[in-house]
């Protein structure tokens, strides 16, 4: 069965949530392995890794680099150099941070792979989401490929009048340069009929809309959300609770 | 029955407009002074006039594209469905563009400028209207069905629309504008670019609609056979309506413009001067171009993903995995024209985009002056090989038509010449005076000839020329003629891609057909 692309925004907004407030590492790390492996089971593993690593090595470092050596509470001294420790709380402490923000982000990116955006722009829209907002949300994710296809253009017309590229991304992004003007002209002048175009279309009625695009959605899946949103709640109240009477 | 706003009918108009003058802000002259006229449901009017007529300035008035409280100053009147709105140039009435679309659907020439660029199939893309109208899904989805079988588009409705080629392009945006079931339908242009099964199926659809009750107006440079059956011709220069009345009577006076032409005919010349004097064959020479083999499909081995996605939005190529091309033979000898003819979506566009080495093919190889340009840059291969686009917005990116044509022409030739050179090249276009305009000010057919200026500038071995009929009008067309056979005549080798057989037969040498990915002929 397909997921409602909300039931799946449910389960990572919930999970992210629960995991935070619960800061518990093999929770974390349960979540990272479940979320890897859903993301290999639908296939977005190969474009997801290179993100998260993008995301999480830079975060996970500089957490190593803070709590790992210069962790105050730190009783265990592995090594010592001038005013840095390396503790082996300060290790442990960066490890379970680290754990739950991959944990998190994790979550979120197999969410965001995997969501068919034309899905959750009809979801948003059938749910009253204003439209200008859904189209932003949309451009977002069709802007890239539409310019992407635009330099493509310009640089054919440049190549065909004499403007010599080698191949290699080091060229390519030298010639960059000679596309960008051009580019951001077009899409300029592109904008101005495409808002009378979008206009004449009735894109800024202020009245309620419909979306052509069927989302299947299912009582079941309707509870599951519910659920999902609930738990998400009572994470963070027990979490508030447990702190307030811990402290 | 010449002169303006003269024609008397029983039926009321739906629409009708009555323009003392527009201006475009910060223009001195008037786009458009005392054009007057009435559309009145169940019939097709042609508003016919040579490229920078107004044609376009008064469609998009008419269909409140160009909202005149913010292009211009608009004075008189525009009337829809029996509501007067007066503009005096200041406090003018402001038109709900929503509200104006309902009643007038408009298909600019460039059918891509409609797309919401949002939507993931054509499906949705046809429906964006009716959702903003919050119709019903079951309401919505009869109407899209019904639109798209109305103009063949059944078989796309779930294709993405940015993969469409030109033809389906404009199918898909006259389905938008007639979805919501205008009593106006104002189409830019309609005929160009389609292939004569295209425009025999449009005209059967424009006969569909206007039996229905629909007023259809169609803005042409060209005498499309379709508008022949229009009730009345509007004849539109340097902005104002020199005659009016029915086709008969128009074409009995000879009041058309020497600027508008008929469908599918060559330029006005005796059949003797299309030949050049010294027929190439007669003297057997090395072919300037060859290709070997050439073979062409949009493999994923050929090119990495996104790329190659960029790439076919790019050229506009729908074909997904099956061979484009298949075993292409060509040989063109210096001073030969070569016309190849077939219908939309043959690869024709992709065939001549090995020819400048902007496509690799997947076998076989292009040969120019003997070497194989293959893994050469196209960027090298330019100095030989010139190719006009199919559509200059995709060939035109500069700020000025002056430095438009002197891009690149600095690494050929010192500075001195090379500006020379641009100012030859737009002569010969008849551009010269438009040097310091934007590329996008120029009308349809001087975009188009500025694109041939930029080609010509470079006096390349080889021409290869995308649909260069298509936008022109009557003199446009005279100019490109008589810059193919100037070229040829230099010894250059000239293939040029057309849908249009008269013109191919009228100018070339030799005609080859390319279909299902082979050459015959």
């Amino acid at each position: 069965m397909r997921l409602h692309p909300l039931t799946s925004l449910a389960a990572a907004g919930s999970t992210a949530v629960v995991t935070t407030a619960a800061a518990s590492w093999p929770l974390s790390v349960a979540v990272m392995g479940a979320a890897l492996a859903v993301s290999v089971r639908v296939g977005t593993a190969r474009r997801l890794l290179p993100a998260a690593a993008v995301v999480l090595l830079p975060l996970g470092l500089s957490l190593l680099m803070v709590h790992g050596l210069f962790f105050p509470e730190g009783r265990t001294v592995l090594g010592q150099w001038g005013p840095a420790r390396v503790t082996m709380e300060g290790l442990a402490f960066a490890f379970e941070r680290a754990a739950q923000l991959g944990a998190v982000v994790l979550a979120l990116l197999v969410f965001s792979f995997s969501v068919s955006v034309p899905d959750l722009v009809a979801a948003l829209s059938a749910r009253g989401v204003h439209g200008r907002f859904a189209f932003v949300l949309a451009s977002t994710l069709t802007l890239l490929p539409a310019i992407a296809a635009r330099v493509e253009r310009i640089r054919q017309a440049q190549e065909s009048r004499g403007l010599v590229i080698r191949p290699g991304l080091l060229h390519r992004a030298a010639a960059f340069r000679l596309q960008a003007v051009p580019l951001v002209l077009s899409l300029i002048e592109d904008a101005g009929t495409r808002t009378a175009a979008l206009e004449s279309r009735g894109f800024s009625n202020p009245g309620p809309r419909t979306s052509y695009r069927e989302v299947p959605d299912s009582g079941r899946q309707r509870v599951l959300r519910a659920v999902l949103a609930v738990s998400a709640g009572a994470a963070v109240a027990a979490r508030l609770w447990l702190s307030r009477a811990g402290g | 029955m010449a002169g303006t706003g003269q024609t008397i009918r029983t039926s009321r108009p739906v629409l009708s407009a009555g323009i003392r003058s527009f201006t475009f802000h910060g223009d001195a002259a008037p786009a458009l002074e005392a054009v007057d006229l009435q559309v009145v449901p169940g019939t097709l009017t042609a508003v016919l006039g040579p490229s920078g007529s107004g044609k376009s300035t008064l469609g998009r008035l008419l269909a409140d594209w160009l909202p005149p409280e913010g292009a211009g100053t608009l004075e008189g009147f525009l009337e829809l469905a029996g509501t007067r709105l007066q503009f005096r140039g200041r406090e003018d009435p402001r038109i709900n563009p929503a509200e104006w679309g309902r009643h007038v659907g408009f298909v600019p020439q460039d059918p891509a400028a409609v797309l919401s660029t949002v939507r993931s199939t054509v499906a949705e893309e046809l429906a964006f209207s009716l959702e903003n109208a919050a119709m019903e899904r079951p309401a919505m989805k009869a109407a899209v069905e019904h639109s798209a079988a109305l103009l063949k588009l059944t078989e796309l409705l779930d294709r993405n629309p940015a993969g469409l080629s030109g033809g389906q392009l404009r199918r898909l945006a006259i389905g938008c504008a007639i979805i919501s079931g205008p009593e106006v339908l104002i189409m830019d242009e309609p005929f160009a670019s389609l292939d004569s099964a295209g425009a025999a199926d449009l005209a059967l659809l424009v006969e569909d609609l206007v039996r229905r009750g629909t007023a259809v107006v169609v803005l042409s440079q060209v005498v499309d056979a379709p508008l022949l059956a229009a009730e009345t011709w509007i004849v539109l220069a340097r902005g104002t309506v020199t005659a009016s009345g029915p086709p008969v009577e128009l074409l009995g006076q000879g009041q058309l413009p020497s600027g508008i032409r008929s469908s599918g005919s060559g330029p006005a010349a005796e059949p003797g001067v299309h030949q050049p004097a010294k027929a190439p064959d007669t003297v057997p020479r090395a072919p300037v171009l060859e290709l070997r083999g050439v073979s062409f499909d949009y493999r994923p081995a050929n090119r990495t993903g996104r790329r190659r996605r960029a790439l076919r939005e790019a050229t506009g190529s729908d074909r997904r995995g099956h061979g484009v091309l298949s075993g292409i033979d060509l040989k063109v000898r210096p001073g030969e024209i070569v016309a190849v003819t077939g219908p939309n979506a043959a690869g024709k566009s992709t065939l001549l985009r090995h020819v400048n080495g902007l496509l690799r093919p997947t076998a076989g190889s292009v040969l120019v002056h003997g070497t194989d340009i293959t893994g050469a840059p196209a960027g090298e291969t330019a100095r030989s090989v010139g190719l006009l686009f199919q559509q200059p917005r995709d060939q035109l990116f500069e700020r000025t038509v002056l430095r438009e044509v002197q891009f690149g022409l600095d690494r050929l030739f010192h500075p001195g010449e090379a500006a020379a050179r641009a100012l030859a090249a737009l002569s010969a276009v008849g551009l010269a005076a438009a040097a310091p305009r934007h590329p996008a000010e120029l009308p349809a057919s001087g975009q188009r000839l500025l694109a041939l200026a930029t080609v010509l500038a470079r006096k390349p071995s080889v021409l290869a020329l995308d649909e260069p009929t298509v936008a022109l009008d009557g003199d446009g067309l005279a100019l490109l003629d008589a810059a193919v056979r100037s070229a040829a005549g230099e010894g250059a080798a000239v293939v040029l891609v057309t849908h249009d057989l008269d013109y191919a037969r009228a100018t070339a040498h030799r005609v080859v057909t390319l279909d299902g990915g082979r050459l015959n002929g």
